[in-house]
């Protein structure tokens, strides 16, 4: 008997012991995962916060800008800078032939007109001079320059060709390529050439449609929920709106596409692919979440703290705003956090709205076109240049970043106001 | 004199009836207690008295109940006046989780019963001292209410209940809460306050409703068996049941 009872025993605390070990392999596995996508995101993504630069001389040749004497800054503006842009690229291969010329242009981004004329309009004592200007790189040099470009194919496979590796070799060689910190990664909008893609109309659309969806869906949820548990009856009709809050947060998303797609844009007519639209929708999306998030926090302030307001005389009305929904604010807000967060990345609603479409200037205000952080995910991920696999990562990076520090924010507020009375 | 006079009481949850034909009067500036096993009904008809079973959505009352001339139960009673004039403490301190200042200070603020920060400081202050609690708490009145003791919080809940000058304080087990000293404070406190109010107080303790109570009524299964003063219920009680309950041989 006693030794049964041993025996009953020992298999009782093994049992714990597997327990504990599955639950540690668990963790250690999802750890796993989230290391090894860290890690793939990073190592693929960091090269974008760098930019190759080639150093070039150029010579700011009144007479090839049509320049008159003593120009003004307004002719400085509207100076023909293509041929001494053009001029500075040939002059570094002395012998090379037109269609060398033309491969030797291909170098820089098709930028470098531009920039070789911000260089000017910032010093106008540069005419007749000559001076190294930094010239964005083509896309494809940048990544020879990064060592993500494989050299080795044959030269008909790359789009880099022999010609020009052998000068751009040169002028590493004379430290005239220099690589620096990719600000317009941050300040520039999309563009068709990696070299000059940058976040900027994407990350303003995001913010803007998370605006937008805040100021919707915040007051009709938090109207919705306090209504539907401090102020409705209890009945069927009410039980019936419950379960449909429900079925809403269950919706696809892509759903709500449909629905912004087929009402706001077809039978409102509002204007296509704005931020506006895009935060309709989302709060639209965002709207059940903030609900549920209120009801479970206005249900979980005590009973106890409505009999002592009501005893006191207050009506059902000042109950509510004075005690009740005050309690409840903290788990209010960090659910609207949640379900603005999961709003920021949502993309398949967006798409179908027209966000999707390509956008090169920054919004200004929700009502001019623009993309979002995860649809410009989706479309670099599209092309096909090389220049744009590091340009995914880092913006996954950034909307990461993004989404860290609204969650960081919810748990911040949960914390403090949950703190301070107990 | 009569404060209250409640008449045919009847009190259904649901289909299920909970209180049967009360008629009890409760004397002015006397207490009250109301005594019986669990589940008789005598939180039931405490929470008649400031219509607290409003709050009860399936919870219906019918008869009279008459304070100053007045049916409470009636269409016209307006329930926000009829809580100003009816306090209320409950079975566990519910202190808001505001600070010991704004607890007293919400009834006077909702009701408009102070015209400058001055006055509301001196309702603040006297509360406090009526409920013996201003000694204990005047350096601190700006920290929170909840981290008092549970003594010094249900007597905060006393001075809650007593800033808007009620005329009837109702009491739902008080001191079930609290521990010997702290229940001991409070019975005197009970006393005290009689002199201003009428108090009603539902107790599970017949030792207390002996010590604190010059009325008392004893409930069974929804009904008032029997009523009228401490002394005779507890020495020379008509009923059966009451000297059965009395005696400790039941509930």
């Amino acid at each position: 008997m006693n030794k049964n009872k041993e025996q009953l025993l020992n298999k009782r605390y093994k049992a714990e012991k597997r327990f504990r070990l599955y639950g540690q392999g668990a963790i250690f596995m999802a750890l796993l995962f989230l290391t090894i996508f860290i890690f793939k995101i990073f190592s693929t993504g960091y090269s974008a916060f760098q930019k190759t630069w080639l150093i070039v001389p150029v010579t700011f040749d009144a007479e090839l800008m049509m320049l008159e004497q003593n120009p003004s800054k307004e002719d400085l503006k509207d100076a023909d800078y293509y041929d001494i842009a053009l001029k500075s690229m040939a002059d570094l291969d002395p012998n090379a032939n037109e269609d060398q010329e033309n491969e030797l242009k291909r170098m820089v981004s098709y930028f470098f007109e531009r920039e070789i004329k911000r260089e000017l309009l910032n010093d106008p004592s540069l005419i007749g001079k000559t001076k190294d200007v930094y010239l964005t790189a083509s896309d494809d040099l940048d990544q020879v320059f990064k060592g993500n470009y494989p050299r080795d194919l044959p030269e008909d496979q790359r789009r880099v060709t022999d010609y020009q590796l052998k000068i751009f070799d040169q002028l590493v060689e004379l430290g005239k390529v220099e690589s620096k910190f990719n600000l317009s990664f941050f300040t520039y909008p999309d563009s068709r050439e990696a070299e000059l893609a940058g976040i900027a109309s994407s990350f303003m659309g995001s913010i803007f449609s998370i605006l937008v969806c805040l100021m919707i869906a915040f007051p009709v949820a938090v109207l919705a929920a306090i209504y539907l548990e401090e102020f409705a009856p209890k009945n069927r009709f009410t039980d019936f709106i419950e379960v449909n809050i429900n079925n809403l947060a269950a919706v696809p998303s892509i759903v709500f596409g449909l629905l912004g797609l087929g009402i706001l844009l077809a039978v409102f007519q509002l204007p296509r692919s704005t931020p506006l639209v895009g935060g309709i929708t989302l709060s639209l999306m965002t709207l059940p979440t903030i609900i549920i998030a209120c009801r479970a926090s206005l249900k979980a302030v005590p009973p106890s703290i409505r009999e002592a307001a009501l005893a006191m005389g207050a009506s059902k009305m000042q109950t509510t705003m004075h005690h009740t929904v005050p309690l409840s604010m903290p788990g209010t807000l960090s659910g609207t956090i949640i379900g603005l967060a999961q709003a920021l990345g949502e993309t398949a609603p967006l798409i179908l709205i027209g966000m999707v479409a390509f956008v090169n200037t920054i919004p200004g205000s929700p009502l001019d076109p623009a993309a979002s952080l995860p649809v410009q995910i989706y479309i670099w991920a599209e092309s096909a240049e090389r220049g744009f696999v590091e340009k995914v990562s880092a913006c996954i990076m950034v909307l990461l970043g993004f989404l860290i520090i609204m969650n960081l924010f919810a748990q911040i507020i949960r914390h403090k106001f949950e703190k301070k009375w107990s | 004199m009569i404060k209250i006079n409640s008449k045919n009481v009847d009190v259904y949850y649901g289909k299920k009836q909970a209180l049967f034909n009360i008629n009890l009067d409760i004397e002015e500036n006397q207490v009250t207690a109301l005594i019986g096993p669990s589940g008789c009904g005598k939180s039931t008809f405490l929470r008649c008295l400031n219509r607290m079973n409003d709050v009860i959505d399936i919870c219906r009352v019918k008869g009279q109940i008459i304070i100053n001339d007045f049916d409470i139960n009636d269409k016209s009673c307006d329930v926000v006046r009829l809580r100003e004039k009816i306090g209320m403490v409950f079975q566990k301190p519910n202190p808001f989780p505001k600070t010991i200042y704004e607890n007293i200070s919400y009834g006077p603020t909702i009701h408009g019963m102070a015209q400058s920060k001055n006055e509301m400081d001196e309702i603040v202050e006297t509360s406090l001292k009526k409920a013996a609690l201003w000694e204990e708490v005047k350096d601190r009145l700006h920290e929170p209410g909840t981290g008092l003791s549970g003594g010094q919080q249900q007597r905060l809940c006393i001075a809650r209940a007593i800033s808007v000058k009620p005329e009837v304080i109702l009491m739902d087990e008080p001191c079930s809460a609290l521990d010997p000293i702290a229940t001991a404070q409070i019975e005197e406190l009970i006393d005290e306050l009689k002199k201003d109010h009428t108090i009603i107080i539902v107790t599970h303790s017949m030792a207390q409703a002996a010590r604190v109570s010059q009325n008392t009524g004893f409930f069974h299964l929804g009904e008032l068996i029997e009523h009228g003063s401490t002394d005779k219920i507890f020495k020379n009680p008509e009923n059966k049941k009451t000297q059965d309950y009395i005696t400790g041989r039941f509930g």
